[in-house]
């Protein structure tokens, strides 16, 4: 039973009323006459303090009446039905015990300890019991389903290893109130053996058990963990006598209580050592450790940052794979005899980055060709009227991956002689109303060229004001990326076969608008042509838990990306376990879930040469081994703020919650009822006649 | 006014209650096979005198009355004997009934002590008309409030006494008796009845001159059940009846000492009387009639046989 209003229960003080009451005996209003005090005189007076109660039927009924009321406003409910409540306590036990395999558990002799705890608990199985091992880090599997069989599951926790995953309760919460929902068990228990780190909640979960479940935390977190962990590595590259050189710096905190001096933190490259740096780090400080530059000549370079290994080893290591820079080719095309100045902009934009993320060759119109195409990634047309006999090289171009951004002014028309190609038709320049200007007033950030803008002080469009512009009206199929504030469209996207033409309704030279001069105009820039060119980069690491599309990767990354994309490819875990994805139709995606390097090849490719690599590191809140009380864990599993919580009922129809809280209801009327009885045996009582009658 | 006028001619009518005088009236049929079959009597009369219930003989001494020499047993004996006879002479009995205040008190559903008393005296005095005694009554509180002397014919004008005795004012016990003390010269059978609130030394001097005056003393202790037992709850300034004081009383606090106390001074009266030789009977005015009297009767039976 509990209480909607437990505050109510403060009422129960008022029971010193009628004992107060009765120990404080009123004297009667008329005197008793009595024939003579002789013997009554030589009694000495007591006083109140030593009286008793003398009345018990009525100082009885009058508490009980004040219990019952106080009861009633503090509105008992009832968290199961009686019926319920005795096949709970009654039968055998359905166990599900939910083992946390995170990495963080691999903290000195944490994860012995909840193997010993989950054994334990397996111990104390009675006949008729029947227990479900899970195991879960970020995600949860079910490992033994449900049986008695002790033997069965002690080998199961035996045979449980650690994984690289980060911790997640939610899913093994969820798996353990999807099984104990369908249990047919009299009792019902949840026992979570974890170190309860705080990282594991993302967010409050609802989860809820079914009625009657008692969940019981088991907390094997280490007091005051000493860890450092090497959290994350950047890398500043640099070009030189045409070979690319890389300085890594790497950030490596201290989460422990005490300072730690005189760290090595070394850096491998292909398993040889590069680098070895000592750093002293406070308590809860993250300090860069820079190590010296290397030349990177290669491709999928594998290099790993170690730190002094201490008792949580996995966070000390951090792996990273890099390769060359490729630029992507982008040939930006003015009109003959333009001034440098008319590209100024676009060719500088294009340019910007460490090292530059595109190769930029500007050249007048009449100077491209077939050949300049085939080279080309991305196209940019800067108000430039295409020769009618290009229009079609132009097409083969798009067709096969390339990407036009059609930049449109005063001399733009469509690209081909078929008017396919350019996105929309083209409407006259047009001034903004009145001398004033346009601005952008729709925006569809859902887009992919777009989205990196999408979320706040991501770059602000609404500053760029366009004077001059011309208004595209595009054709069914045609995508609208933005139009300005007049409703006209300002940015269209038309996709032909492999390649995307974008067209924008204004020009990029400072003339028509002053888009070029805001800070959004190179991020926005190389987005449009990251996007118009298919430019996949490789990120220089992955996460433990994320899944990989490893046919896209494989085609991009070792088929240049002009061949067709492969099939399937095999994939080698860390481990050394062999996975063929994406074989008969299967998925082409595989999640990484172990902490080094995951090779993968396309099937049936050679395997000489470096196969394409993934570095896969732990989740850095994985390194954050605080742990929570073992009340708040109860809490957020079940909302309930004790240590062994038991569930509220789930899915109940509105009509039994108010069944069950109706007890109130009862409750006030014997109250009252006794208050009534209470008022006529007092009344009785008082009125009984004093035993004289002169 | 009233009570008397709707008494009227009936005036005693209700102490002689027909029940309660038929169950007198076994035990006194009873009480005659016992003494004998003597018609009047219950009791004896106090001392030797002219009568036909031969007693005994003894022998003469000098100053003997020689009309009593039994000149037969001296013809067959050559030796002088007196005869002896119980004495047939009725006897005074007089009650002595204290109607101070304190004897209106009255528990839910009994009757006062005043009335029990009124019935009581009332019981004896027909008992002792129809052995006809000479019967009188004196009623006392504070001082004499009626006396009247022990008479054949007086026993309507005693149950008229009865009838008016009022309790109303304060009473004590040792002036009002010293004085009617003077009035019993010749031996009487004394029954007073009181509820005796006074020291047991206080009453023993009061009723000492009766006894050594050679009168008979039966002393009837009415109480009621309530001043026996206490049995109040509630916290409450009890009253004087007869002096108005108020005490602030916690019931439960005294009661085991005011049970001993009351229990004390009954015991203590009880055995006072017994060192003179009166005859006390605790009477409960809870208790019926008849079994007081019936009570009283079976112990002055004892006390007889004992002559």
């Amino acid at each position: 039973m509990a209480f909607l209003a437990p505050l109510f229960l403060i009422g129960f003080a008022a029971l010193a009323v009628p004992i107060l009451v009765h120990l404080i005996q009123r004297e009667r209003k008329t005197p008793i006459e009595f024939p003579s005090l002789m013997f009554v005189r030589r009694i000495p007076y007591q006083s109140v303090q030593r009286r008793r109660i003398t009345n018990w039927p009525l100082f009885l009924l009058r508490c009980a009446a004040v219990v019952l009321i106080v009861l009633a406003f503090s509105r008992p409910f009832l968290s199961q039905t009686p019926v319920q409540a005795a096949l709970a306590m009654s039968g055998a036990r359905d166990v599900v015990i939910l083992l946390d395999r995170s990495a963080s558990m691999g903290y000195g002799d944490t994860w012995t300890r909840a193997q010993d705890e989950a054994k334990r608990v397996i111990d104390g199985l009675g006949s008729g019991d029947q227990a479900t091992l899970v195991l879960f880090d970020r995600n949860a599997e079910e490992n033994v389903r449900a049986t008695g069989d002790a033997t069965r599951l002690r080998a199961a926790v035996d045979a449980a290893e650690l994984s690289s995953g980060a911790t997640r309760y939610a899913p093994a919460l969820r798996l353990a109130q999807s099984l104990l929902s369908r249990s047919t068990l009299g009792q019902k228990e949840v026992v979570a053996i974890t170190d309860m780190q705080r990282s594991g909640w993302e967010r409050p979960e609802e989860i809820q058990f079914p009625e009657g479940t008692t969940f019981t935390p088991v907390s094997v977190a280490p007091v005051d963990p000493a860890n450092v962990s090497v959290t994350s590595v950047a890398f500043n590259r640099a070009r030189f006598a045409n070979e690319e050189r890389v300085t890594v710096t790497a950030a490596v905190t201290n989460r422990g209580p005490e300072t730690v001096t005189d760290v090595p933190v070394t850096l491998h490259i292909d398993g040889i050592q590069t680098g070895s740096v000592r750093a002293t780090l406070p308590p809860g400080v993250a300090a860069p450790v820079v190590f010296p530059v290397f030349t990177l000549a290669q491709k999928f370079v594998r290099g790993v940052v170690r730190a002094d290994p201490d008792a949580f080893a996995a966070d000390n290591t951090f792996n990273f794979v890099l390769s060359p820079a490729r630029p992507a080719s982008v040939v930006v095309v003015t009109r003959d005899g333009a001034t440098p100045a008319e590209s100024l902009y676009l060719s500088a934009g294009l340019s910007v980055g460490a090292p530059p993320a595109f190769q930029v060759e500007t050249l007048p119109v009449s100077k491209l060709s077939s050949t300049v195409l085939s080279r080309a990634s991305v196209v940019v047309l800067a108000d430039v009227t295409v020769p009618s006999a290009l229009g079609s090289d132009l097409r083969r171009f798009v067709e096969r991956g390339g990407g036009v951004l059609a930049v449109l002014g005063d001399r733009s028309n469509a690209l081909d002689a078929e008017r396919t190609l350019l996105p929309g038709t083209l409407a006259p320049p047009k001034d903004a109303v009145g001398g004033r200007f346009e601005t952008l007033g729709v925006i569809d950030f859902s887009h992919q060229a777009l989205e990196l803008f999408k979320t706040p002080k991501s770059g602000d469009f609404s500053g760029v004001r366009f004077f001059r512009y011309r208004p595209i009206t595009p054709e069914p199929g045609d995508t609208v990326l933005a139009r300005f504030g007049d409703g006209t469209v300002a940015m269209v996207e038309r996709r032909i076969a492999g390649g995307r033409v974008i067209a924008f309704g204004s020009t990029l030279d400072g003339d028509w608008n002053d888009l070029v001069l805001k800070p959004v105009f190179v991020p926005l820039l190389h987005q449009l042509t990251r996007y118009l060119g298919q430019v996949e980069t490789q990120p220089e690491w992955q996460t433990s838990g994320q899944v990989v599309d490893v046919t896209q990767r494989v085609a991009a990354l070792t088929a240049g990306g002009s061949d067709a994309r492969v099939a399937s490819a095999v994939v080698l875990t860390p481990s050394g376990r062999r996975i063929t994805v994406g074989e008969g139709g299967a998925a082409s995606s595989v999640e990484v879930t172990e902490q080094g390097f995951y090779e993968i090849r396309p099937q049936g490719s050679a395997a000489s040469g470096r196969p394409f690599t993934l570095a896969v590191n732990l989740e850095a809140s994985e390194s954050d081994l605080s742990a929570m009380d073992a009340q708040e864990f109860t809490a957020g599993a079940t909302g309930r703020a004790s240590l062994i919580g038991t569930t509220v009922p789930v899915d109940v129809l509105p009509e039994e919650t108010e069944r069950r809280q109706s007890v109130w209801w009862f409750l006030l009327l014997v109250g009252f009822v006794l208050l009534v009885a209470e008022s006529v045996l007092a009344n009785r009582l008082s009125h009984k006649p004093v035993p004289v009658r002169p | 006014m009233e009570r008397h006028a709707h008494a009227g001619p009936m005036a005693g009518a209700r102490f002689v209650d027909p029940q309660v005088l038929a169950r007198i009236g076994n035990l006194d049929l009873v009480a005659r096979r016992v003494v004998d079959g003597f018609i009047n009597g219950l009791h004896r009369a106090p001392h030797f005198g002219a009568s036909i219930d031969f007693a005994e003989h003894r022998g003469y001494v000098p100053g003997d009355d020689i009309r009593r020499l039994d000149w037969r047993l001296f013809a067959r004996t050559d030796k002088f004997y007196l005869k002896q006879y119980e004495a047939d002479t009725n006897t005074n009995f007089a009650v002595l009934l204290d109607v101070s205040k304190s004897m209106s008190f009255a528990s839910e559903g009994q009757v006062s002590k005043i009335e029990y008393a009124r019935f009581l005296a009332a019981c004896m005095g027909y008992m002792a008309n129809r052995q006809r005694d000479r019967v009188g009554i004196v009623t006392f509180d504070e001082e004499i409030v009626t006396y009247v002397p022990p008479s054949a014919k007086h026993f309507d004008v005693m149950l008229h006494t009865l009838d008016r005795a009022e309790p109303v004012r304060a009473g004590r016990l040792r002036a009002p008796l010293e004085r009617i003390a003077e009035h019993f010269k010749r031996r009487s059978v004394v029954a007073l009845i009181s509820d005796l609130y006074e020291e047991p030394e206080e009453i023993l001097e009061a009723i000492k001159p009766y006894r050594f005056l050679g009168n008979d003393i039966m002393v009837f202790h009415v109480l009621d059940r309530a001043e026996l037992e206490f049995p109040y709850r509630e916290s409450s300034r009890f009253q004087d009846l007869e002096t108005g004081e108020e005490v602030p009383v916690v019931p439960e606090s005294l009661l085991k000492q005011y049970r001993e106390l009351i229990q004390g001074h009954i015991e203590s009266l009880r055995a006072k009387c017994a060192e003179i030789r009166v005859d006390y009977t605790l009477v409960d005015t809870s208790r019926p009639l008849d079994e007081a009297l019936f009570s009283y009767m079976a112990h002055r039976e004892r006390t007889m046989r004992v002559r």
